[in-house]
């Protein structure tokens, strides 16, 4: 028994001081000094867990140490800028107008803002918030020769939305996230082309090695997603697709679990990248749809007439909402799990009274870390699981497009397509 | 400070330029892996799922073959037994046959044999007989003429005589 306890403090101990150690190498605290004006340097969690699962020009490590990564900036006005992040020295130069804030390319709105680079010293990029139409808006500001110089943002495609739009210039550089994405497209290159040459040496025999590891993870695709979903007749055709939107997808979450470098990038968790996949779903669905599964979008068999105004543009809606809620239900599921795991880790920062309380960072390294490890497990399973559900609705929408309608089983279709995913599981048992 | 959520929510405004790069990058997935590794792995994979399928079909039917064979062969056997069997009980009826035959064959000339031996000794004995009483008569003549020669000389030595010849007979 008194083993046992002093077991348990030693573990509870241990894990406090590599805690402790651990939340020493965090980026948090030094977050805010890039832009800290005295008092801001308090930690704030939201913008810290905004900072850290948005897209960044470089890979933050600690304090001022990054891997800088290709800059590719366009501006009508201006044309091409090409670079790399370390040229901007962590916002304390500027180039050609351009300047780095927190770890996010900006562009000052005065065009009168000297080109070439220009030595901006400490400090010089801060936020500072401001009112606009009624809303309290975070508002990059540079100061140099005692002059404040307003930033803007890279443009983005929300319209106004959610605070964003089109600006003065477009940020293509290759972004931790891009950076991230090439890391993984190269490692499916590389890991399923060795499959793939050993399905051609081993041709007549048994797998062995990476072969047989990841085989059964192909046939299960196969077997559970791509078959099913598409059907005997038409699955070979898309299988490629689905299972590069699969292994793609599962590789960019796992990839964002590593906590450090070459990880930790929100990638999945980024709005524009699962647009980009459920607006290839769409249109890969769409321009396979054959005769009846337009038939059934404009003028759903076996229906009054009158019912068709309220139900063929129900079905049109559907068209844009099944890839939407593709896009949001993976972009929400893999940004929140980074947002908890982040919110547990600033536990330590926040029981630590910003480092005032050093019981009270013990306290959180304990808690946060055993929440982040349980989170991490169950960030895994949803890496799998996302991964899964994207391609087996992906699978479902094209099958639903492609499936060949024989009139004996008219009204089961009839059903299949007005509950979608539902009855096309219950379909596939 | 928590009513800017929204608009710091980076995450959730679209990048043109990882638009792009999504784009490049998925493309890229699709026709270097996907088209490059996925479409000949599902070939291999369906060759090798119809040649295992081929295979057991083939160890069923073969099986089914043998089994067939064995029925065959335990059948040409017993056939082949039971002919043998035949064969050996023919023969030995024959063989019998054959001896018995012989055996009748032997008697037969036996007895031939002898019916001969005994005709030719009856024969012989006749002619025998025959020679005898032919000898007999010419000895009887004989003595006869021998006695009436002698006769005329004495009675005694007749009688004597007489003795002498019966004797000799005898």
């Amino acid at each position: 028994m008194k083993l046992t306890m002093r077991l348990l403090f030693l573990l509870i101990f241990g894990l406090t001081t590599t805690g402790v150690f651990a939340s020493g190498e965090q980026p948090e605290p030094t977050e805010q000094d890039s832009g800290a004006h005295g008092e801001e340097a308090t930690y704030d969690p939201v913008t810290t867990i905004m900072g850290h699962i948005s897209d960044a020009n470089e890979f933050h490590l600690w304090g001022h140490v990054s891997i800088p990564l290709p800059i590719i900036l366009y501006a009508p006005d201006q044309g091409f800028t090409f670079g790399l992040s370390s040229m901007f020295h962590h916002g304390e130069t500027a180039v050609d107008g351009y300047v780095l804030n927190h770890g996010r390319v900006n562009r000052v709105v005065d065009r009168s803002f000297p080109t070439g680079h220009v030595d901006l010293g400490e400090h010089a990029v801060h936020m500072s918030s401001h009112e606009v139409d009624g809303k309290e808006r975070d508002l990059g500001l540079l100061s140099y020769n005692g002059q404040e110089y307003e930033l803007e943002q890279p443009s983005t495609l929300d319209g106004g939305l959610v605070g964003g739009g089109i600006t003065s210039f477009y940020d293509f550089s290759i972004t931790k996230n891009v950076f991230t994405m090439l890391l993984a497209a190269f490692l499916l290159v590389l890991v399923w082309g060795s499959v793939r040459r050993s399905y051609e040496k081993n041709e007549g025999k048994a797998p062995s090695g990476l072969q047989s590891l990841l085989e059964p993870l192909f046939v299960f695709i196969r077997d559970e997603v791509t078959r099913p979903m598409i059907g005997e007749k038409h699955y070979e055709r898309f299988q490629p697709f689905i299972m590069s939107l699969f292994f793609f997808i599962l590789f960019c979450n796992l990839f964002g679990l590593i906590p450090i470098f070459p990880g930790s990038a929100n990638v999945t968790g980024n709005i524009a990248v699962t647009l980009c996949l459920a607006f290839l779903v769409f249109l890969v669905t769409n321009l396979n749809g054959n005769r009846h599964y337009w038939g059934h979008i404009f003028a759903m068999p076996g229906v009054p007439k009158w019912v068709l105004i309220i139900l063929t543009p129900v079905e049109l809606l559907g068209l844009i909402i099944k890839p939407f809620s593709l896009m949001i239900r993976l972009f929400a599921n893999i940004a929140a799990g980074h947002i908890i795991i982040l919110s547990l880790i600033g536990l330590i920062f926040l029981f630590g009274n910003n480092g005032e309380s050093v019981a009270g960072a013990g306290m959180g390294a304990v808690v946060g870390t055993a929440f982040t490890a349980f989170m991490n497990l169950i960030e895994l399973l949803v890496a799998f699981l996302q991964a899964f559900i994207f391609s087996i609705l992906a699978a479902s929408y094209i099958g639903a497009a492609v499936e060949d309608h024989e009139h004996h089983g008219h009204e089961h279709h009839d059903e299949e397509e007005a509950h979608g995913y539902a009855a096309a599981v219950k379909h596939q048992h | 400070m928590y009513s800017i959520l929204l608009a710091d929510f980076n995450v959730l405004k679209p990048d043109p330029g990882l638009l792009f790069w999504t784009l490049v990058v998925f493309a890229f997935v699709y026709f270097f892996v996907g088209r490059a590794a996925f479409k000949p792995i599902q070939k291999a994979l369906k060759k090798r799922d119809t040649e295992i399928q081929e295979s057991i079909d083939e160890a069923k039917r073969v099986q089914a073959q043998m089994a067939q064979m064995k029925d065959d062969n335990a059948r040409l056997l017993a056939e082949a037994r039971e002919q043998s069997t035949r064969i050996i009980a023919e023969a030995e009826a024959y063989a019998k046959k054959r001896r018995e035959e012989a055996v009748e064959e032997a008697k037969e000339a036996a007895r031939k044999v002898s019916a001969d031996a005994q005709r030719d000794i009856a024969n012989l004995r006749d002619s025998a007989m025959a020679d005898l009483k032919k000898e007999v008569g010419a000895m009887a003549l004989d003595i006869a003429e021998k006695v009436v020669r002698k006769e005329l000389k004495s009675d005694a030595s007749q009688t004597a005589l007489v003795k002498e010849l019966v004797n000799n007979l005898n």
